[in-house]
């Protein structure tokens, strides 16, 4: 869960994103407290704060004074607006190097790529809202 | 941001060794401080000396802008928890609690009793016949259910078994957030708590090698795995602090954030990257600043 | 002044050590005397050094409240400062105790007879020639000196070490030789002696005090360095 090299307060930031993204938090549902999220990943809770000051920021989540904090509605088209931007560097490239490693050119890995996605992955969308 | 404590140049001599260097830094308010440092690096020397138990060469202590010596309204608001804490013959833990109430203004005696239930302390034994490990929940207790304004940790664990390890961190975190607090923590276990810290300070001779927000310090190293031609191109004009070889792979750490053109390069390279935990950066840099200390010396 | 208090409390809250275990030590001491005297088939005044049992546990728990409460008062965040007047204190109250036991003791002692064999634990003619009163304070005096002693020796010892504390006490040694050698030299053994005789059991009291006095003003001042 937790990885080691990486700020803390991003990847708190990204295991609520995650669940946005997977449809597990709906927009306008409310998210985890900065204190539940410290509790349940055993962390400082000043970070956790950190990180859900970043979601702020970004508009990802919004606080309703008194209440908590609450998905903002368009998060979740924003989040994977974001991460598909950052899709080639974070997945492609290491597919990329290791492909070249194995000595496997375009052609091969566009083939790889069909086979499976039409094997297990008939579902482009995600799971439905 | 307020500072709790402020300490300025300060050096503590014993005899002929040296042991706190000139150091300066300062304490935030309810945050919750790693000291980390090796061994005799001097941690628990500047925690005796902020808590007037010990006393400076020279130098300026500032606790909540006092100086803290035989200053009762200062230090009734701060608690030293350290190991090998000597209690009065005779003792039970009921007496060592029952005493902390009396001088911790903020004392629960709530948490007390549902701690010492936590860690199975024994309260009929007399203190002396504790074990090491019961001995040293009783300090974590005090420290805890004191709810002191600063509350200053010298390695308490010492003998806790990591369950009873685990139990004090998640205390202490779930306490700090109800009630926060400044803590000041000493370890040499930084892997253990890492997470909890907000910011470290590292120790390493006497001298401070590293005053920085936790979060900022963990991706500050990595280590590039691979051909040693290669990782040798890489790490060229970076500031490397460790170096291993095998046959013609070789693993070097190199201080310096990666970012994603450099991660891309390593990829093209063939290079893999190992992420370094809090306590790998810690050691390496202390091994590093070690090693150039007596290089330095010796020439 | 709140927190001096505490001190007192904190010394208190484990009952044994200086209210019981002295109490204990000072009963089974009688109780041993009274056996003892029993079986001596022995008209005549009969003495017991066994009251001096009580006063040398205060000797050790002047020594202790120095290498063990003090750290701990430390732990406690308390101020030196409180820690040694509180302490001094509570010596102060218990020692309080113990000569009242002693006087009420005395008393009994002289209107049993000597508890029907002529033994006497408590009563010592030339303490009580001024009455319960001088004898309370000799008794009180005495307690706080002994208590006092461990005290000043801990805190000699903890400071200075083991070398120190046998520096001072030869110095001490050297002090009190020398002062015999000096009063031989001058003669003035006869002076010495006529003064010693118009000394009552209230003015060696008041002497001790002066004693006790000087030994914990010592004692604090190296207190004051003191690392726990």
């Amino acid at each position: 869960m937790i990885e080691e090299g990486r700020p803390l307060f991003l990847q708190i930031a990204e295991s609520v994103e995650d669940s946005i993204i997977d449809g597990s938090l709906a927009e306008e549902a409310q998210a985890p407290s900065t204190n539940e999220l410290a509790a349940f990943y055993r962390i400082n809770p000043a970070t956790a704060a950190k990180g859900v000051n970043m979601l702020v920021d970004k508009g990802v989540i919004h606080k309703r004074r008194g209440i908590g904090m609450f998905v903002s509605p368009g998060a979740r088209d924003l989040l994977l607006a974001e991460r598909r931007t950052v899709f080639a560097d974070r997945f492609v490239e290491p597919l990329l190097d290791e492909a070249r490693k194995l000595g496997l050119g375009a052609d091969d890995l566009g083939q790889l790529i069909r086979e499976r996605m039409t094997a297990s992955h008939t579902d482009t969308e995600g799971p439905a809202r | 941001m307020t500072s709790v404590i402020e300490v300025e140049h300060l050096t503590k001599r014993y005899r002929d060794t040296i042991a706190v260097d000139d150091i300066t830094f300062a304490i935030e308010k309810d945050v919750i401080y790693g000291l980390l440092g090796r061994n005799g690096a001097g941690k628990t020397s500047v925690m005796s000396i902020l808590t007037a138990q010990n006393f400076a060469t020279s130098g300026d202590v500032r606790v909540f802008g006092e100086d803290p010596y035989e200053n009762g309204r200062v230090l009734s608001r701060v608690c030293f928890v350290r190991e090998s804490q000597k209690y009065p013959d005779d003792a039970k833990p009921p007496h060592a609690f029952a005493t902390a109430r009396l001088f911790f203004p903020n004392w629960s005696q709530e948490l007390c009793d549902r701690l010492v239930a936590e860690f199975e302390l024994p309260m009929r034994t007399r203190i002396k016949k504790l074990s090491r490990g019961q001995l040293s929940a009783v300090g974590v207790i005090i420290g805890l259910a004191s709810r002191a304004e600063i509350t200053f940790f010298d390695e308490p664990y010492l003998g806790l078994d990591a369950v009873a390890r685990q139990l004090f961190y998640d205390r202490l975190v779930e306490d700090y957030t109800a009630h926060p607090r400044t803590v000041i923590l000493s370890s040499h276990l930084i892997d253990e708590v890492a997470n909890l810290i907000e910011r470290v300070l590292v120790i390493d001779h006497g001298r401070i090698i590293m005053d920085e927000e936790t979060d900022a310090v963990r991706d500050r190293a990595a280590t590039i795995v691979g051909d040693t031609a290669a990782v040798d191109a890489f790490v060229a004009g970076r500031e490397v602090i460790h170096r291993e070889s095998l046959g013609h792979v070789s693993s070097v750490t190199v201080i310096g954030t990666l970012s994603p053109d450099d991660r891309r390069r390593l990829g093209e390279a063939g290079l893999e990257v190992a992420p370094v935990s809090l306590q790998q950066l810690i050691v390496r840099t202390t091994q590093h600043t070690d090693t150039a200390r007596t290089e330095g010396a010796a020439r | 002044m709140n927190r001096t208090l505490n001190v007192v409390r904190m010394q208190l809250v484990n009952r044994m050590t200086y209210i019981w275990i002295p109490l204990i030590i000072l009963g089974g001491s009688f109780v041993l005397s009274l056996l003892i005297w029993s079986m001596i088939p022995y008209g005549g005044t009969k003495y017991s050094g066994g009251s001096q049992a009580p006063l040398w546990y205060f000797f050790a728990v002047g020594i202790q409240a120095l290498t063990l409460t003090f750290p701990f008062s430390q732990a406690m965040s308390v101020t030196r400062r409180a820690f040694f007047i509180g302490t001094l204190t509570t010596a102060a109250l218990t020692s309080a105790i113990l000569a009242a036991v002693f006087v009420a003791g005395g008393a009994l002692e002289l209107a049993t007879h000597g508890w029907g064999m002529n033994g006497y634990f408590f009563y010592i003619d030339w303490i009580w020639a001024a009455g319960p009163a001088g004898a309370a304070l000799f008794f009180f005096m005495v307690a706080m000196l002994f208590f006092v002693f461990g005290f000043w020796g801990a805190t000699i010892f903890k400071r200075f070490g083991a070398i120190g504390l046998t520096i001072v006490l030869v110095a001490l040694g050297l002090l009190l030789v020398g002062a015999i050698w000096l009063i031989g030299r001058v003669d003035a053994w006869g002076a010495v002696g006529a003064w010693l005789t118009t000394q009552s059991a209230i003015s060696f009291a008041l002497w001790g005090l002066v004693l006790t006095a000087v030994l914990s003003v010592i004692s604090y001042g190296t207190m004051r360095r003191l690392v726990p």
